[in-house]
């Protein structure tokens, strides 16, 4: 186990710097870079300004120089927030990223679990039937769509929640619900397949032979070996959801990292966006080890190689 | 005699046998006889719901190719005195198309002339079949098209026309892209699982290290490197368009997942009794993986692919979005969602603009769905003769 | 450990959204508005942009102010001042009760201190260029020396008790010899990409720099290191090395007076003394804490009517209240809010909840239900912007002039501002848009689709056949953007019978594509800076960094020279309207249509004036409570 871990931050670092390369390599390419602004610069006044974020140097140069800073700890300082570093506003942003996150996981876990066991027992009959087309629903629509039509609804035609912003419970309620929906509805399909498949295991006839209720089968067998899609479907969402979602974001007005994400790729904030996806590798990473350790507790068959 | 006597019973219990072996057999070599894909076919005929599905797919598939032969206005034509209409029944079936006809002026030659160059102004630049099942639209229907019974958007255009040309684009989108990831993802994903050790390790850690970067990022900024002048001419003199790299982009990145629930499920189905078995048969390993472990992973890749394939469509909304998606004045259901959601304010709402895109994306996605649930019952090995 | 663990997560689930939560919330301020996008920075120096302008205006304050309703200037600062009879010297006088937030007095020196850090290569401010009317400017900014002038030199020894961020030991004398020899400094480089390639080969060059300090000559080598050893070839290191500041015209005689120099009567440098690049900053507060932590709330100095109490990004900005400032007493709110929503819809659905008080821009599909309700909040104002369409001269067919005049009369301008804009846009036929006093704007022909038939043929086109097929119309993603693509691309298809592509480019890349002309034609806009039409027709001399499309015109570059020195404002004028003539006949830009500003404020906010650079400053203005209740009621 500790070797596994072992091998595994090794590969985490390599990860990493291959990660970080790619990326460097892409944005020094991408046409555009962070100095460009509606108004064009005087090539002297330009001059000044590339000289003060190192943007004169040679690539190589470059690349060594913001290596060795990331390797101690510092991502620099953001190119079109420039009163924060980086840390800064990773350590601002991913907090709040994160609650939304974890509220969105809440709805996606209770929701998507109970659906998807419901109608994974009530097979072919009109409660899975609608479960799933509810599922279908969640994924089919855009969130960006169901968040509009929820304003209109909760916001507005029955005034219960704030219609945008971040501070208190009830501001937290319909992004949340926005965000965890899609992964709901995953997790619902997902977790019924996965149900089905088991409940036709030979183990499971033992256990239904021993004479156990329905409910104990169910709970104790074979919801564990019915979790492996679920659980390698949600290690990388949850990765996902945790850095933030843009549009979610940007339609309840919340302040964190998923606006970040893209606004640091299309302006071409080198240093953020650098940050950033490091910050998305390691927990991705991590994600990915957790998923794999927990199929050797779901699965006994499973083992760590 | 004696002998005859003490051999009776023995080849009366012989010839019971045989009799009752040919009759095994017999019931043997019937149950063979049924092929795992007829079987399948079979049962899937039994689901109703999986049938209605299909049936919803190809009808929807056969009028997205036959779009340019339908009776609908132009998808791309402006007119802002009709902008933000409400759907109508009105001019139900009006003339749209400026057809030849004995009464116009001019030759019929310059008739024809006059009929492409307002197709061309209508419909853009066509390839031979669209010319082909225009052609075929003007001889059935005449210059008559079906008026703007979902509305008109922004710029007055016919937002029915609008969807159905969108279906073109989304539809292909969506299959071609989910079938790279498909092919690659699941040759990778049980290659791994079932070799394990060190080549299962090194080629997880490889997908490891593509599925931590951020393909959000990817995308981005290899949609901007190939918009450059001079690799973007490269690319059009090689027949390739935003789209093509598009499948692949996105391809390249959906097998990552693809490869890891398929990994994950050959690991957990590889110490069974029946890949055993075919072990001890002799059979070799590229043929346990494709013949024997692949079939049973129908399930869960059928499932996938059906989670797939909107996810695709609705990341080209998103890319859209972000102005790296379909190019106006080529349309997609994506864009036309998106169109939608804008004007959905307290203020005012447009809803013809969001209700019948959706509608269209989530009967599409129902079926695909529907038809999938159905597709892994009848595929399920577990379930077969049954 | 199985049995506990689902526990253990839900406590952990809570504990965290309890923490997130706990430090999220505020008490709503007196006065939110939506500032649209997170701000670069608060330092008044380097920044360029709408919401950065807002904020700034509310912690600092130039040397005069804008009048709310039609922003001339008014005493800020200086509470009074007088120009020479040339219009080239300003004297401007320091009000004595101008305090800092710390309570020190603001002097003129603070503002020499500012202007030169503004001016100074290692700040790289943008906007630099609104500063270079002052004599000597251009030349400290870009670092420009000559032999035989007076020069400083800025060393990396420091001076003793010096703060942390302070410059290094500055010496001056004049410059002998440089070796090698600088090349020629041609104000107007001939060939913008040629020079840029010999400045970066330039700038691998080390000169030896020597230079007579007081009798004594010294010789300086920049060298890669500051740590690096004076080499044996001989000369000092140095950081920096420039002409002389003494030598801009920007003076202090005494703590109270201010008198600044122009090269060209500048009819609008009072004006631009208070547009926000020009701002004082603190000098203490700035060397202090090195950039950015002087801009953090504890650490800030500032002088204007808030200072700032807390900033989240991409949430809000928080002002409070400046105890120190002058005119405290026309300070009404002690909190205001300037909120970071980058959604158009988000910001309009916090605004009918009561959540804003104002915001800038409303999405453009709701306007025209906005002006049916008739509301008493909406009322699109005219603001001096233009949005236009550049044409990239150097690539056939569009270097023919006739081609050019061709597409712009096949416009349909009308159509546009009424199907597509809809919020009152007037269409626009010259690039510096109405409503400057003393200007008469030139025209180009408006939408006439013969006549732009027959440009069309004339040019060899006739019905458009033969015009290439790879010309592309070139845009930002926006969905307005987008959709007046769509309509001039069919137009130009309706009319003119030609194909052209849409081209959708994110931001930086469509910047980029702009500036090393790879575009056909492309959307832009522009927004004045000040109100005169300078800040138009100065962008379309020959290489003009702003001009990217490849157009230049020796009789125009010679009329905007002309009208830059002529003092008399009637000539002037006439000067500009003359190179707007060439501009709108020669047509390397379509005007497409002049914008408007669909701000909505809500009625109870007093001392809120709409006006054409749509800067609504915070000074005087109030809520009426009453109202403000009767409007939270009417809500519920």
């Amino acid at each position: 186990m500790i070797g596994f871990l072992v091998r595994r931050l090794g590969w985490m670092i390599i990860t990493l710097w291959v990660v970080f390369t790619i990326s460097f390599a892409l944005m020094r390419s991408v046409p555009g870079g962070p100095l460009s602004s509606e108004r064009a610069l005087e090539p002297e006044i330009e001059k000044n300004i590339r000289a003060r974020y190192h943007l004169d140097e040679p690539l190589m140069k470059q690349y060594l120089r913001e290596l060795g800073n990331t390797l101690q700890g510092d991502l620099g300082y953001s190119f079109k927030l420039a009163d924060f570093s980086v840390n800064e506003i990773i350590a601002q942003g991913f907090p709040i990223s994160a609650t939304l996150g974890i509220v969105a996981l809440g709805v996606a876990l209770s929701i998507g679990l109970t659906a998807g066991i419901v109608s994974a027992i009530r097979r072919q009959s009109l409660i899975d039937v609608t479960l799933m087309s509810l599922a279908t629903v969640g994924i089919a629509l855009p969130n960006f769509v169901v968040a509009g039509i929820l304003i209109i609804l909760l916001v507005f035609l029955w005034p219960v929640f704030p219609a945008a912003g971040w501070g208190n419970l009830s501001q937290l309620v319909l992004p949340g619900f926005c965000l965890g929906l899609p992964y709901a509805a995953y997790v619902a399909r997902l977790a019924r397949t996965g149900l089905l498949d088991v409940l036709s295991q030979d183990y499971i006839r033992t256990a239904r032979a021993k004479g156990l209720r329905t409910p104990t089968v169910i709970l104790r067998h074979a919801l564990k070996g019915a979790m492996l899609p679920v659980v390698s479907f949600m290690g990388p969402a949850i990765a996902g959801i945790l850095t933030g979602s843009l549009v979610v974001e940007q339609i309840f007005a919340i302040p964190g990292l998923g606006v970040h994400f893209i606004q640091a790729a299309t302006q071409r904030d080198y240093t953020l966006a650098m940050g950033l996806v490091l910050l998305y590798t390691t927990l991705l990473y991590t994600m990915n080890l957790l998923v794999d350790v927990s199929y050797v507790y779901l699965d006994p068959r499973a083992k760590l190689e | 005699m004696s002998e005859a006597k003490s051999e009776l019973p023995s080849q009366r219990a012989a010839a019971d046998d045989l009799q009752r072996y040919e009759q095994l057999w017999a019931e043997a070599r019937q149950v063979h006889g049924v092929s795992l894909g007829r079987d399948a076919w079979r049962r899937l005929r039994r689901n109703p719901s999986a049938m209605l599905s299909l049936t919803i797919l190809v009808v929807l598939s056969i009028l997205a190719f036959l779009t340019p032969a339908l009776p609908l206005q132009s998808p791309r034509q402006v007119e802002t005195l009709r902008s933000f209409a409400e759907p109508t029944s009105e001019h139900f079936w009006a003339p749209h198309l400026q057809t030849p006809s004995a009464q116009a002026e001019g030759t019929n030659d310059e008739q024809w002339a006059a009929f492409w160059r307002d197709v061309d102004l209508k419909f853009g630049k066509l390839d031979a079949i669209e010319k082909l099942l225009l052609q075929a639209r003007v001889a059935v229907f005449g210059p008559y098209a079906i008026g703007s019974i979902c509305g008109t958007d922004e710029l007055g255009r016919d937002l029915l026309s609008r969807l159905f040309w969108g279906a073109r684009v989304s539809l292909i989108v969506g299959v071609v892209a989910t079938l790279v990831s498909l092919v690659i993802g699941v040759s990778y994903g049980a290659i791994s699982g079932y070799m394990g050790g060190r080549v299962d390790n090194i080629m997880m850690r490889l997908v490891d290290v593509m599925y931590s970067i951020p393909f959000i990022f990817v995308v981005i900024f290899i949609i901007s490197i190939l918009s450059e002048d001079s690799i973007k001419a490269w690319l059009i003199d090689h027949g390739i368009d935003r789209i093509t790299i598009f499948f692949f982009l996105v391809g390249a990145i959906y097998w990552l997942t693809m490869a890891r629930v398929v990994r994950g499920q050959v690991i957990s189905l590889k110490h069974e009794q029946f890949v055993e078995a075919a072990r001890t048969l002799g059979a070799g390993r590229m043929r346990i993986v494709f013949r024997h472990l692949v079939p049973n992973l129908f399930s869960v890749i059928i499932v996938y692919l059906t989670l797939t394939i909107p996810r695709v469509m609705l990341f080209e909304a998103f890319l859209s979005f972000l102005g790296l998606g379909v190019e106006p004045p080529d349309v997609s259901w994506g864009l036309l969602a998106n169109e939608g959601v804008r004007v959905i304010t307290p203020v005012k709402i447009y809803w013809w603009l969001v209700v019948f895109p959706g509608i269209a994306l989530g009967v599409t996605l129902f079926a695909l769905n529907f038809f999938g649930d159905g597709l892994r019952d009848a595929l399920d090995p577990k379930l077969k003769n049954r | 450990m199985r049995s506990v663990f689902p526990y253990l997560a839900l406590a952990g689930l809570l504990g965290a959204i309890g923490w997130a939560v706990s430090f999220g919330t505020l008490p709503p301020a007196d006065f939110s508005f939506c500032n649209e996008s997170e701000i670069k920075t608060i330092d008044p120096a380097i920044v360029t942009g709408q919401p950065e302008g807002r904020v700034i205006r509310g912690l600092f304050e130039g040397l005069v102010n804008w009048h709310p309703e039609d922003l001339h200037p008014i005493p800020g600062v200086a509470d009074r001042w007088t120009i020479s009879d040339d219009r080239l010297t300003y004297r401007f006088h320091i009000r004595p009760d101008a305090q800092w937030s710390d309570g020190s007095p603001v002097t003129s020196e603070d503002f020499v201190y500012s202007f030169r850090r503004f001016l100074h290569p290692a700040t790289g401010a943008e906007y630099a260029y609104q500063l270079h009317y002052v004599r000597g400017a251009r030349d400290f900014n870009h670092a420009r020396v000559k032999v035989g002038e007076s020069v400083e030199i800025e060393l990396y020894k420091r001076p003793e008790n010096a703060l942390p961020d302070a410059p290094g030991v500055i010496v001056r004398g004049r410059l002998v010899d440089v070796e090698p020899p600088l090349p020629d400094n041609n104000d107007e480089p001939a060939d913008d990409h040629a020079v840029e390639e010999s400045e970066s080969e330039a700038d691998d060059i080390k000169r030896t720099y020597t230079v007579e300090i007081d009798g004594r000559m010294r010789r300086f080598r920049q060298r890669e290191d500051e740590r690096a050893e004076p080499s044996p070839d001989g000369g000092e290191n140095y950081r920096w090395l420039l002409p002389d500041f003494e030598e801009v015209a920007i003076r202090a005689p005494d703590p109270a007076t201010l008198i600044i120099e122009l090269e060209n009567p500048t009819p609008y440098f009072l004006t631009l003394t208070g547009f926000y690049p020009l701002f004082p900053v603190n000098r203490e507060c700035v060397e202090t804490h090195p950039f950015p932590s002087w801009t953090k709330p504890e650490n800030l100095v500032c002088n204007g009517p808030y200072i700032l109490e807390s900033r989240r990004i991409r949430d809000r900005v928080r002002l409070r209240k400046n105890p120190y400032y002058w005119d405290r007493d026309n300070i009404h709110f002690e909190t205001v809010d300037a909120l970071a929503i980058e959604s158009l819809t988000t910001a309009l659905n916090m605004y009918l909840t009561g959540q804003l008080d104002y915001i800038p821009q409303v999405p453009a599909t709701v306007v025209p239900t906005l002006l049916e309700q008739d509301r008493v909040d909406f009322n699109p104002t005219p603001y001096l912007g233009t949005y236009y369409y550049r044409i990239n001269t150097t690539r056939p067919p569009l270097d023919n002039p006739l081609v050019r005049r061709a597409l712009s009369r096949a416009i349909d301008r009308e159509e546009i501002v009424t199907r597509v804009t809809r919020a009152g846009q007037l269409p626009g036929h010259s690039f510096v848009p109405p409503g400057l006093a003393g200007y008469e704007q030139a025209l180009c022909e408006g939408y006439d689709p013969e006549e732009a038939k027959r440009l069309l043929a004339e040019a060899g086109y006739p019905g458009g056949r033969g015009f290439p097929a790879n010309l592309e119309i070139m845009y930002n993603t926006h969905e307005m953007h987008k959709s007046i693509a769509e309509l001039i691309q069919s137009q130009w298809k309706r009319v003119l019978g030609i194909d052209v592509k849409l081209q959708n480019q994110e931001w930086a890349a469509y910047l980029s594509h702009q500036r090393q002309l790879q575009y056909s034609v492309c959307r832009a806009a522009w927004i004045g800076d000040y109100p005169d039409p300078n800040t138009f027709l100065d962008m379309f001399v020959s290489d003009g960094a702003n001009n990217q499309t490849g157009w230049g015109n020796a009789e125009y570059d010679r009329l905007i020279e002309a009208a830059a020195r002529e003092a008399e404002p009637e000539a002037r004028m006439a000067l500009l309207h003359d190179a707007e003539e060439i501009l709108m006949d020669e047509l390397p830009i379509i005007p497409v249509y002049y914008y408007v500003s669909t701000f909505m404020v809500k009625p109870y906010v007093e001392g809120f004036y709409p006006n054409i650079q749509d800067v609504h400053p915070l000074q005087g203005m109030r809520i009426d409570t009453d109202k403000k209740r009767l409007a939270i009621e009417s809500l519920r």
